[in-house]
């Protein structure tokens, strides 16, 4: 294999990729609407519910049942009229109300069942009106002084870091599904390049002068990785993704890079034309977008989600840019990510390699 | 014009099209993203709480909370199991309940329980599992509150869940891939591979290439619209009228397909082309996702008027007759595309004249 020769099927690579109208405008789109995206999404997670209460002689009680959970806010409003208006206008951003008689504390002291409200606007969840409705009733029975029958609510174990105040929001979760779309992105760039070649016969054109087949297949490597790669990083730091763990995340990157390059080399072999390859890119595109996806959804991801080639980059960005991870806590993504590189790049110089010698 | 030159030119590409990659496109991929958008986009603007149970002695409280609308109770048989999964957060909260825990409340006893939560899960859903479950375990104690509780909806009794607004997207999607994208990379695909001047040295025409590949997207767009509202249950009491506007959106976009696949010289352009437009045809959409937004905007974009309709009619239970106005665009659209689709035949037939 020649530097030289590389280098030089680089140069035209990129040439021929700057000249392509498709490849610049994805990119070009890419670079303004992910980091747009990102930016306009909301930076902080609102776990408070705020709740209008309307109550006489109930102070203590409320105050005690709010000041003892985090994800309560107690908004005391004057009458109905006030709460409802509240509601109606999004003020102090009330999600429900309480609405006590001001009789109240009598009844209740004479036995006597009374009337509570609970307000609600349409698009609050049915789990959040159950459970102001029980709150509503917790509330009458602590004003009579009735403890409930376990303390439950006042301590509960926390398992694992309490994530309360400093939840990850929905922003953060998006940032390495962004980071992925880049590189599948240049999945297919790759695979439409590789096609075109294949389909000019310009590859046999390249081949007749002193360049190897070696040399041209490891000139479509370099081009893929370090297009995708470079895309990716940009993107990643207009995104503020390196703020820590950056050299993991370049790694990371790197890796990222070198599967889909892997992967566009395969496309691009089957490609008969544009459309075949962007069905091709497509078809090999979705099952390798479930790990992203996946990374939305709290928990853990299912067993066949993990071993799904780009199961490693998601988990190591996730980990790294939301919990701060370090080396040795994504150690085993990095290897299996690495893994499926060099398989993804092994498969692609063979199945390209192949379809170049029949030509 | 000859419309049998055109049924020929249909049959054709019926023929032939299931051997396009466009044409399984068309085919599977509303499916797929009915899929997505439903059962993961669903979940994901409204996730529910999700609490795990360990029932060592078959208690009323675990019946009781699976019967709570918006608890995902999920019933484990080991505790250890339930402590590891809490902590992945594969669940918002844990709870165990020893044998004996129903006997133990009802005797007026204070009851040792142990809630687990996750450290990840939102300060309000902790709370909601929590009172919950009190509320349970004060109806086992027998402790019912003296107030009769009555829950009042205020506002806007008109709210849609957010998987209900992504149904136009659905819609828009099956309509404009099988109904835009199918015609234009049909004639940008024949013009490659230059079977198009093949076709134009026998009897058929310009006019009736463009009609029968446009019929075969208006169909394919009608019969996935179709699809699509049948798997997201969205027929409701209109489906006529919802097939004429269907009927209707598949003309335009195919109208709009032959425009840009006459003039679109290569694939390459056509895909840029609709991935540079996609905003205009897209644009309703955003707007019946986010209904903060200025709702008169998205009636400055040509697809509103029969997503808009197939929209109201499927959710807030609109009847045809309210949706006369935007049939009357709809058909005014259709018929003001028929010049520009025109024009760009004749254009392209000279451009193939000169070429030859």
């Amino acid at each position: 294999m020649s530097p030289a020769v590389v280098s030089t099927i680089v140069g035209k690579d990129l040439k021929e990729f700057r000249a392509d109208r498709f490849f610049l405008l994805i990119t070009g789109l890419s670079v303004v609407f992910y980091p747009l995206i990102f930016w306009l999404l909301p930076a902080t997670v609102d776990e408070t519910l705020r709740v209008g209460v309307v109550q006489r002689g109930l102070d203590p009680v409320v105050t005690a049942v709010a000041e003892g959970s985090d994800g309560l806010a107690v908004v005391e409003l004057a009458d109905q009229t006030a709460l409802e208006q509240a509601l109606l206008s999004g003020e102090g951003d009330l999600v429900a109300g309480l609405v006590f008689p001001d009789d109240f504390v009598a009844a209740a002291a004479f036995g006597e069942k009374t009337q509570v409200t609970v307000l609600v606007t349409a698009d609050v969840p049915p789990e959040v009106e159950t459970a102001l409705s029980a709150l509503a009733g917790e509330l009458a029975l602590l004003a009579l002084g009735e403890p409930p029958p376990s303390d439950l609510l006042a301590e509960p174990v926390v398992l694992g870091n309490d994530l309360v105040g400093d939840q990850v929001s929905l922003r953060e979760q998006l940032r390495p599904l962004l980071a992925f779309f880049v590189l599948m992105t240049e999945t297919f760039a790759l695979a439409t390049l590789v096609a075109a070649e294949i389909q000019t016969r310009t590859v046999t054109a390249v081949l007749v002068t002193p360049a190897t087949r070696t040399d041209f297949l490891a000139a479509k490597g370099v081009v893929g990785t370090g297009v995708a790669f470079t895309e990716a990083a940009l993107i990643m730091a207009l995104i503020g993704g390196f703020a820590t763990g950056a050299p993991i995340l370049v790694v990371a990157l790197l890796l990222g890079a070198g599967l889909v390059t892997g992967i566009g080399m395969v496309a691009g072999s089957f490609g008969r034309d544009f459309m075949t390859v962007l069905f091709t890119s497509i078809l090999i595109m979705i099952p390798l977008m479930i790990p992203a996806f996946s990374a939305l959804f709290p928990g853990t991801a299912n067993a066949w989600v993990q071993v799904l080639p780009t199961y490693g980059f998601v988990q190591t960005v996730v980990e790294v840019t939301t919990a701060g991870a370090g080396w040795s806590d994504v150690a085993p993504d990095l290897l299996l990510l690495a893994g499926w590189t060099m398989a993804a790049f092994a498969a692609g110089w063979v199945v390209l390699g192949r379809r170049v010698a029949t030509l | 014009m000859n419309l049998r030159q055109a049924g020929n030119v249909l049959a054709k590409d019926l023929r032939l099209g299931p051997r396009s990659p466009v044409f399984l496109w068309v085919l599977a991929l509303p499916i797929v993203f009915t899929f997505l958008i439903t059962a993961v986009f669903g979940d994901l603007f409204a996730p529910p709480a999700r609490l795990a149970v360990v029932d060592e002695g078959s208690s009323r409280i675990t019946a009781a909370l699976q019967q709570v609308d918006g608890i995902e109770v999920t019933v484990l048989d080991d505790s250890d199991a339930m402590t590891a999964a809490v902590e992945a957060h594969d669940y918002d909260a844990g709870l165990l309940l020893p044998a004996g825990t129903d006997e133990a409340l009802a005797s007026g006893q204070q009851t040792e329980l142990e809630l687990l939560v996750s450290g990840q899960s939102l300060a309000s859903t902790r709370l909601v599992i929590g009172v919950t479950t009190l509320d349970e375990l004060r109806a086992v104690a027998g402790s019912s509150p003296p107030v009769e509780v009555v829950v009042t909806t205020v506002g806007d009794q008109g709210w849609v869940p957010v998987e209900d607004r992504l149904l136009p997207f659905i819609v828009m999607y099956a309509v404009v891939i099988a109904g835009l994208f199918l015609p234009a990379s049909s004639m940008v695909e024949e013009r490659e591979r230059r079977t198009l001047d093949a076709l134009l040295i026998t009897p058929v025409r310009m006019s009736e290439v463009l009609v029968g590949k446009g019929a075969l997207g208006v169909i394919l767009a009608v019969m996935m619209g179709w699809v699509t509202l049948a798997l997201n249950g969205a027929f409701g009491s209109q489906p006529l009228a919802m097939t004429l506007f269907l009927l209707l959106g598949g003309v335009m976009m195919a109208e709009l397909g032959l425009v840009v696949g006459s003039w679109a010289k290569d694939s390459n352009t056509l895909f840029t082309t609709v991935k540079g437009g996609a905003l205009l045809v897209v644009a309703p959409v955003l707007f019946t996702l986010f209904p903060g937004l200025p709702q008169w905007i998205a009636q400055l974009f040509p697809t509103y008027y029969f997503l808009q309709p197939i929209y109201d009619m499927a959710v807030t239970g609109t009847t045809f007759s309210d949706h006369l106005v935007d049939l009357a665009a709809c058909v005014a659209i259709c018929l003001a595309l028929i010049p520009a689709v025109s024009a760009m035949g004749r254009r392209l037939e000279q451009q193939m004249a000169a070429t030859v």
